[in-house]
């Protein structure tokens, strides 16, 4: 789970020298949000967003047609570009919890990805978000089950081993300390191949383990 | 397709509605109409037609790369969201650096021949990405090993006439992706290599994208080829896309009489000339200045109707993910498609094969042709050095039937032509004995008698580099008939018409000049004119392979008519695996001057096979995507004739030694024996046979349901 898995390789991209209403249409109709602006080589300069774009009105001198219309077609990306220097970027091998830090302590929506100076793609909030979704398997089908277990040494392995003595496929696991809570986790599972009343007496024949919630999860996405 | 789930996704590369003329005397010629498609990331799109559909200048106007005539008369190309029509120059060069790549046909054309490999490669992150030379260098030399080139550091100090053409081919492709562009044009990346090459390139191809994510548009007259590495083809012609679908959905359902007439007129690996017939397309693709008026396909479809010369059809969805411009899409089969009776060759399928009789028309044994190679020692300088010699043809015996056709195949470099020109005197022999009914041929071609060199003629595989092109086409074929003094000579011009007519040429050919011909009108006229003299053995050295599919099969047929009705005895040498099953009833597989295996056509091509034919059949580029072929790749190319390997010439580049005890020590210090396996099919391996014989198929094509 690493950055340059998760993230789109060949973003688009613009140009320093480009006037701001072509980045403006760019984004609109590609619909995104977070436009890197590479030199030769691709290599990384600034970053425009939507917030750059936002022309504040004392930048004008007045706020007459032909001064606006003056100022806008004078106006490059690289007037309004978040300066490299000033930039939250990130690299492939990074993890996806690093990418996650940034974006939530910078409050961004999107980091650029860099390799020696080289804009390599973009991974954004929805990437995180596919994911989570990826982690906890849920576009596979299967059973869903939520258990809150003691956090205890070999408790978490007493539920993998109970499962896969029977012979069931676990697709995808996550972990998590309850909240409010910390003498508990909260594990939940996919299962697969058993039906729901084999799975639901193995679960509760488990000592001191707990069913929080049980539900079948079908294809949420495409 | 592989995207991520719940993802937004733009397409790369959108073109739309795109138009590409050229500017001539006689006005603007549209070469590219109303062309619409678009690539995703980690996604290839493979564009096939036959030559003069358009499908290069589409490639070369997607970056705008179009010669100084050539302009860009509609549409638009939005590339990552921007347009690239009427860009300046200097912001197309810096897209093609960075974001843009293309791989030619020809690697040479692509490398700069007095330059090492390595300031060529490192020019690109040096120029571009201001890279240090140092740092470049370990960057190039990683990206080499990423495309399998062995030994990458070595590679980078040699020039490009050093290495071989895969290799070269390599170097291209990994100088392509140094710079991780978005979008990878392919011209023809394989034609100019070896079908083994070939498929190494092609895996290549499929695993570059998979790892970078990269789009790809791959151009290709190869259905094979196609077929083996895209996700998506578009079918061109002349000028336009008519279809377009999945790759599975092309090959399986083909929509639009063209995309079928393509389909119909390939040889299935695996068919013989007794199991199948090829029915290409008649007529020729229309010159972009002279188009009908109504469907473009028209004149050469089966099912053109009144409605379609009207006016010419739109492109149109049959479904979401498949395209056509037909009319009458929804009504044509494919299975229920009957051959019009004027495209049905005249051979007769069941010959009597009881009656035949076998009879030897030539016999070579123990043939060796050998060319002297300049000792790089200084003594040779004065004359005192040991000689080397390259081994190009060394110990090869076979016998031809009369009226049969031997094929011979095998990799580049193998000794396939050598042999040929061997037995048609155009080289001189180092040892053996080859003797053509009863009659030794050992010597040149200039010291035969006339009337031997009347019963062995060559049809070549160039057509142009063969015909003067002063000449006429009567003159062309008068030629031999003066000199061989076949018929009077107050006949000759009736004889050159009779000739023409079985090559299915009219008579008013007769004072065209080579120039005014297509690809397969010329080699029909090479055909006609080696067999003016009505000669016994007819050598064919690659034939077809110049040609386009369509009229591949069309020579194809015709060959097999003209044995069938002057009993003509052929020798074909052809680097297409598929082409020489169907036309030949045994073929000989070369390897490094040696052959490997010999033996009727249809055991050739089922187990038990010699561990080489089984590699070059598992590299044939099937086109059908549905089959299954098992994947054998060989490492490097053929070694040097100069100092071929000892034992088994092929032990260097086995995939099959472990089956043997000891890892198959034994391969590489001795000459294997000769298998028999019956019926004249040998097998030059130290492998028994029993363990030959439980190798599984190459190749498995699933029963249609």
């Amino acid at each position: 789970m690493l950055v340059k898995d998760y993230m789109t390789r060949h973003p688009i991209m613009i140009g320093p020298e480009k006037r701001v209403v072509e980045a403006q249409q760019m984004m609109t109709e590609n619909r995104v949000r977070h436009l890197p602006v590479v030199g030769d080589g691709k290599k990384l300069l600034g970053v425009v967003n939507r917030e750059r774009l936002n022309i504040p009105p004392d930048k004008l001198g007045s706020l007459e047609v032909w001064e606006i219309t003056r100022y806008l077609a004078d106006l490059t990306v690289d007037k309004v570009m978040l300066k490299k220097g000033d930039l939250q970027v990130i690299a492939p091998n990074a993890t996806l919890e690093e990418a996650a830090e940034l974006m939530k302590q910078h409050k961004l929506n999107g980091l650029t990805v860099v390799e020696d100076d080289m804009v390599v793609g973009i991974i954004t909030q929805t990437d995180l978000f596919i994911e989570l979704q990826e982690l906890l398997g849920a576009t596979d089908p299967g059973w869903r089950v939520m258990m809150r277990i003691p956090a205890r040494k070999g408790e978490y392995a007493k539920l993998t081993t109970a499962i896969s003595d029977k012979g069931w496929s676990i697709m995808a696991m996550g972990s998590v300390r309850t909240p409010k809570d910390p003498d508990h986790w909260d594990m939940i599972l996919k299962v697969t191949d058993c039906t729901k009343d084999e799975l639901m007496t193995l679960l509760e024949s488990i000592e001191d383990h707990q069913v929080v919630d049980f539900r079948e999860t079908t294809v949420y996405s495409s | 397709m592989t995207q991520k789930s719940g993802k937004m996704d733009q397409p790369v590369i959108k073109v739309e509605n795109l138009g590409i003329s050229y500017e001539t005397r006689t006005g603007d010629v549209e070469a590219v109409k109303d062309v619409t498609f678009d690539i995703h990331r980690g996604e290839t799109v493979g564009i096939v037609g036959e030559s003069g559909c358009g499908k290069s200048t589409l490639a070369y106007g997607m970056v705008n790369y179009l010669g100084r005539n050539g302009k860009i008369s509609k549409g638009d190309i939005i590339f990552q969201g921007q347009s690239l029509v009427g860009r300046t120059p200097e912001e197309l060069r810096q897209l093609r650096g960075n974001q843009i790549s293309m791989v030619y046909q020809d690697p040479m054309t692509s490398l700069n021949p007095v330059l090492r490999i390595g300031e060529q490669m490192t020019e690109v992150l040096t120029v571009h990405r201001g890279m240090a030379e140092k740092e470049a260098r370990k960057r190039c030399e990683e990206m080499l090993a990423k495309v399998n080139m062995p030994d990458p550091a070595r590679v980078l100090e040699r020039y490009p006439h050093q290495i071989s053409g895969g290799q070269q081919q390599r170097v291209v492709i990994a100088m392509a992706m140094l710079n991780n562009p978005a979008l990878l044009i392919m011209d023809e990346p394989t034609t100019a290599l070896d079908v083994t090459v070939e498929a190494a390139a092609l895996d290549l191809v499929n695993n570059l994208r998979r790892s970078f994510d990269t789009a790809i548009l791959l151009i290709s007259h190869n259905m094979g080829v196609i077929a083996r590495v895209s996700d998506r083809v578009g079918v061109m012609y002349a000028g336009e896309l008519v279809e377009m679908a999945s790759v599975k959905e092309i090959f399986a359902n083909p929509r639009h009489p063209y995309t079928q007439g393509l389909i119909r007129c390939l040889p299935k690996l695996g068919r013989s000339k007794e199991g199948s017939i090829l029915y290409p397309i008649r007529g020729r693709v229309p010159p972009p200045a002279n188009l009908p008026p109504g469907c473009l396909f028209e004149p050469r479809c089966d099912y053109a109707r009144d409605a379609c010369r009207q006016e010419r059809p739109a492109l149109r969805d049959l479904n979401p993910v498949h395209t056509t411009r037909c009319l009458f899409s929804e009504e044509i089969n494919a299975d229920e498609w009957t051959p019009p009776p004027d495209l049905v060759p005249i051979i007769d399928l069941n010959g009597d094969k009881a009656n035949e009789v076998v009879d030897t028309i030539l016999s070579v044994n123990n043939l060796q042709t050998y060319y002297s190679h300049p000792n790089s020692s200084p003594l040779s300088l004065i004359g005192l050095g040991e000689k080397e010699y390259v081994k190009a043809v060394d110990d090869v015996s076979f016998e031809v039937f009369r009226g049969k056709t031997l094929g011979v195949v095998g990799e580049s470099g193998c000794g396939k032509s050598t042999l040929i020109k061997t037995i048609i005197g155009l080289e001189s022999k180092t040892g053996g004995e080859a003797e053509f009914m009863g009659f030794d041929i050992g010597n040149r071609v200039r010291e035969r008698e006339l009337n031997l060199i009347r019963e062995l003629q060559m049809v070549f595989q160039n057509p142009d580099s063969t015909m003067n092109p002063t000449y006429s086409v009567g003159k062309q074929i008068e030629r031999p008939l003066r000199r061989f003094k076949t018929v009077p000579k107050e006949q000759v011009r009736d004889e050159v018409i009779r000739l023409l007519q079985a090559v299915k040429l009219d008579e008013f050919y007769y004072d065209r000049l080579p120039r005014q011909l297509s690809g397969g009108e010329k080699q029909r006229v090479g055909i006609a004119r080696a067999l003016a003299g009505r000669p016994d053995l007819v050598l064919c050295d690659e034939p077809v392979s110049a040609l386009d599919v369509s009229v591949q099969a069309a020579v194809i047929n015709l060959l097999l008519e003209i044995q069938k009705e002057f009993g003509t005895t052929m020798m074909f040498i052809a680097h297409d695996l598929s082409v020489v099953r169907f036309f030949s009833d045994y073929i000989a597989v070369m390897y490094l001057g040696q052959i490997a295996e010999i033996g009727p056509a249809e055991q050739i091509y089922a187990p038990p096979y010699h561990p080489y034919t089984e590699a070059l059949l598992s590299a044939v580029p099937v086109p059908d995507p549905s089959a299954e072929v098992k994947r054998i790749r060989l490492d490097g190319s053929v070694p040097s004739p100069l100092n071929p390997p000892s034992g088994c010439r092929f032990h260097t580049r086995c995939p099959r030694r472990d089956l043997l005890p000891d890892g198959g020590k034994i391969c590489e210090t001795e000459v294997p024996p000769w298998r028999e396996v019956g019926d004249g099919h040998r097998i030059f391996c130290h492998i028994p046979l029993e363990i030959l014989a439980q190798m599984e198929p190459v190749i498995h094509v699933p029963e249609p349901v």
